[in-house]
């Protein structure tokens, strides 16, 4: 196989995608570890390989002696397509060993357009794509990441998900199934083992039923050993988790080809709209001490020339500007350099800003997310129009000339007026470039809005919300053009079938795994890419399965309604997200909880937030 | 200090400045003693003997790493070795003078090895190196910094032979660079398709050695060049 694989790759666009071989991925041979997990990435190599998480679990897990973890990665068209033709089955990047020879197979789900993709790579990896299909000798099938909060749509293809931080809960679970292994247990004993496991939901062992309306009557396992509820899993410490301190360097190029650094883990903001936000509460730092004994292994063992710092909101990690001075000092004489991504407009980062040289040449990003202050304050995004004025003085005072500002459009509540609000920022922007004297200024003013379509995610206060329909997304997107036709002024949107699609899988509950089968049968596969996504296929698959997909993505749901991921705890309650949802509706903004708690339910964890004691 | 080592299998289809970028990397875990150059964004100083097209193993290949100070090579070698992936191998090291010429300069021609399964088709291409050899002209199109053109490539292929056993087909030739260039193995190998009308066929190229020219005439190994 591997001289087939060779001339293949002579054959294909980027061969160094499929090649493996990079600096730190020189993991133990896979026959000599008791037990062996295929790391899957459902994207390229280059995203995959930007990817921190899966570098934490990949260095967590082949730190174990008796396990090996190896990498796979959704090839490309070019080369899907020559393996099929050479039957040349999916393989790890370190090894080479075909997909279903792995004892577990783990997927990351990092965004719903991504779905496709695990059913092509299970099918070309050789293992049966139903979980229902699979049997002893095939791999256990599990997942994790943000996505799990809603595993529903994935429920027939996924053995095993694990809930909330991962750093522990997937030593458990190759743990667990090891000892199955060395007892030769069968495939079901092994299940009803992984759904004991705190955190674990083991989809078979649950029974959904739905009313006439469509709307999910009732939920709950059908095993002794599957909880009525799973609980997600935390990490409390930052300081005491595991963290790598060795992770592989690519060759080519990746999106984030820099060593990333966990400052701290979730986010204290409460914007109303962010899933991530909530999911990953309460917030927890790594102390100075950590992190720089963390920096320091890092740059040792890669030799990266770039160390950014990086979780959600890294302007509010407490001692920010004593970190940046400690590391750059630190490696200065390595020219090592640090930055800060997801710059916050409203964090004090200024006088940090100033020291990260690598900062300089790109642009400054700012997120005002919407257009008035009234829809900000109903998303609870804490930024009012001066604070965004005073920080585009400050960028075109201190010699930047490009900026970026994100929007969202279709936010619950959006009127004309918030479109304008868009366009106004725009011009105000512009205009305090102008502000600065020429000569004083950079030359080049370039200032980028972008507008996303607002996706209702699970576990957010908008979850019960319904989408903009796709024909009135394209409306609202027609007058966004028209009203940012403003000289130095571009405006970039996204197609908004895409943004449709993620709201259906998102707020999907197990009927989206037909339509997600039909679709891949259809041929659908690398959906996030443009040039491959084909929304009329999709569409086709709704119709085949009968499945609306309004339903899912264009329906206000009543706040008495079950909601298909009900029975994971993921810290914050619903009662909470539901009140949070009624203050938005009244425009009331609600507290950075860094200034006092307000009960979002993970109170009830003890000795879990640092904030609320 | 001049760097023989050796780019694998593994990484055949890194290309240079991915290469480049892995060294460099690579020399800022290793500790030892390098240069950065100056500016707002300053990098290790490092310079490659000649590019390896992107698919070709290159079994000694050679790189100029400008160093601070004193540096026993054999220290520098295996410090280094131990900082590269496996895939990056390195095979010795050799302390040289200030003076000594940059490699770029010095590189007359390499040693080149192309390997192929047999299969009627591939015979067929060892059939048409031989007519190859044997004749003054062989034009095809062949793509140089500036332009595209018809270009004899006989003129690059100094010397030839041909072994054709059950186990596949070895062509290993001593190629001499000329003013504009090198002579790629894929544009020795379409000619040859062309020549033995054949579509395409797999092949893996090998650069076993790198050439310089001694003071004397002789192609000598690039990293046994002794100035003065
Ligand atoms: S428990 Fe209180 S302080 Fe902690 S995250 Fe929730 S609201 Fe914020």
């Amino acid at each position: 196989m591997t001289q087939r694989i060779e001339h293949l790759l002579e054959r294909v666009e980027k061969p160094a995608r499929y090649t493996g071989s990079e600096m730190n991925t020189d993991v133990k041979p896979i026959g000599e570890a008791e037990i062996s997990f295929a790391f899957c990435f459902p994207d390229t190599y280059e995203v995959a390989m930007s990817h921190l998480g899966m570098k934490i679990l990949y260095s967590i897990l082949n730190a174990l002696p008796y396990a090996v973890c190896e990498r796979v990665c959704m090839p490309w068209v070019d080369m899907l397509s020559g393996m099929k033709q050479e039957q040349i089955p999916l393989f790890s990047l370190e090894s080479r060993t075909p997909l279903n020879r792995f004892d577990i197979v783990g997927f990351t789900l990092q965004y719903e357009m991504s779905y496709t993709n695990i059913l092509e790579m299970l099918s070309l990896g050789g293992v049966p794509v139903k979980a229902d299909e699979r049997t002893d000798i095939d791999p256990i099938v599990v997942a994790g990441g943000p996505c799990a909060s809603n595993p529903e749509p994935l429920h027939a293809f996924i053995d095993a998900f694990m809930m909330g931080d991962g750093e522990e809960v997937i030593v458990e679970v190759v743990d667990a199934l090891n000892d199955c292994k060395k007892r030769g247990l069968p495939r079901a004993e092994r299940l009803r083992r992984l759904a004991a496991i705190e955190g674990v939901y083991v989809p078979s062992l649950y029974q959904a039923d739905y009313n006439v309306d469509g709307t999910l009557s009732h939920f709950s396992p059908v095993d002794s050993a599957a909880p009525a509820t799973v609980k997600k899993r935390f990490i409390k410490n930052l300081d005491a988790a595991v963290y790598p301190t060795t992770i592989p360097v690519p060759y080519t190029q990746i999106v984030h080809d820099r060593i990333m650094l966990e400052i701290m883990r979730g986010c204290t903001r409460g914007c109303r709209f962010c899933q991530a936000g909530m999911l990953y509460r309460p917030v927890r730092e790594r102390s100075l001490t950590r992190l720089t004994e963390l920096a320091q292994k890092l740059v040792d063992s890669t030799g990266y020339e770039e160390i950014s710092l990086s979780s959600l909101s890294s302007g509010d990690y407490s001692k920010l500007p004593e970190l940046c001075e400690g590391l750059m000092e630190r490696f200065a004489d390595k020219r090592v350099s640090i930055s800060l991504p997801s710059l916050r407009i409203d964090s004090v980062v200024k006088e940090s800003l100033a020291q990260t040289q690598k900062v300089k040449k790109s642009s400054l990003t700012f997120a005002p997310e919407a257009g008035t202050q009234r829809l900000r304050d109903v998303i609870n995004k804490g930024v009012t129009q001066q604070d965004l004025m005073d920080k585009l003085k400050d960028a075109f005072e201190g010699g930047w000339s490009s900026v970026k500002l994100y929007f969202m459009m279709g936010l619950p509540t959006e009127t004309h007026e918030d479109l304008e609000g868009i366009a106004e920022l725009a011009r105000a922007a512009v205009a305090a470039y102008y502000a600065v004297p020429k000569g004083q200024r950079a030359k080049g003013l370039r200032v980028t809005c972008s507008a996303a379509v607002f996706v209702p995610k699970p576990f957010t206060p908008f979850q019960w919300c319904a989408q903009d329909s796709m024909e009135i997304v394209r409306q609202k997107q027609q007058e966004l053009r028209r009203l940012l036709d403003i000289h130095g002024v571009t405006f970039h949107w996204h197609d908004p079938s895409i943004s449709f699609l993620e709201a259906c899988f998102a707020s999907g509950d197990r009927r989206m795994a037909d339509v997600l089968y039909r679709a891949w049968q259809l041929g659908c596969k690398l959906d996030g890419w443009n040039d491959q996504f084909r929304f009329d296929l999709w569409m086709q698959a709704f119709r085949d399965c009968n499945v609306d997909a309004h339903f899912y993505a264009n329906r206000e749901r009543g706040a008495e309604e079950l909601l298909p991921w009900d029975f994971i705890d993921v810290g914050v309650t619903k009662r909470y997200l539901r009140l949070e949802y009624e203050r938005a509706l009244k425009a009331q903004t609600t507290r950075d909880c860094r200034l006092g708690c307000n009960g979002c339910g993970i109170e009830r964890i003890k000795g879990l937030c640092s904030l609320c004691e | 200090m001049i760097v023989v080592f050796e780019k694998s299998m593994a990484v055949r289809h890194i290309g240079h400045l991915d290469l480049m970028r892995a060294v460099q990397r690579a020399l800022r875990r290793s500790g030892l003693p390098i240069c950065y150059s100056n500016g707002f964004n300053p990098h290790i100083q490092l310079s490659f003997a000649s590019p390896l097209s992107v698919g070709v193993v290159g079994l000694r290949e050679l790189m100029d790493v400008p160093v601070e100070g004193e540096c026993d090579p054999a220290i520098f070698a295996q410090t280094l070795s131990r900082a590269l992936p496996p895939a990056l191998r390195v095979i010795g090291a050799r302390a040289v003078a200030d003076d000594y010429p940059t490699l770029m300069a010095l590189v007359s021609g390499s040693v080149m090895r192309i390997e192929m399964d047999a299969t009627p088709e591939t015979a067929k291409i060892a059939a048409a190196f031989r007519l190859f050899m044997a004749g003054e002209e062989c034009v095809t199109l062949r793509r140089t910094k500036s332009a595209e053109k018809q270009t004899n490539i006989r003129p690059f292929i100094q010397t030839g032979e041909v072994k054709e056993t059950d186990a596949g087909v070895v062509l290993r030739c001593v190629v001499r660079n000329r003013q504009d260039g090198s002579l790629k193995p894929s544009v020795l190998m379409r000619a040859l398709c062309e020549m033995a009308e054949v579509e395409t066929v797999d092949f893996i190229a090998y650069r076993e050695q790198i050439l310089a020219m001694a003071k004397d005439g002789r192609a000598i190994p690039l990293e046994e060049y002794e100035n003065g």
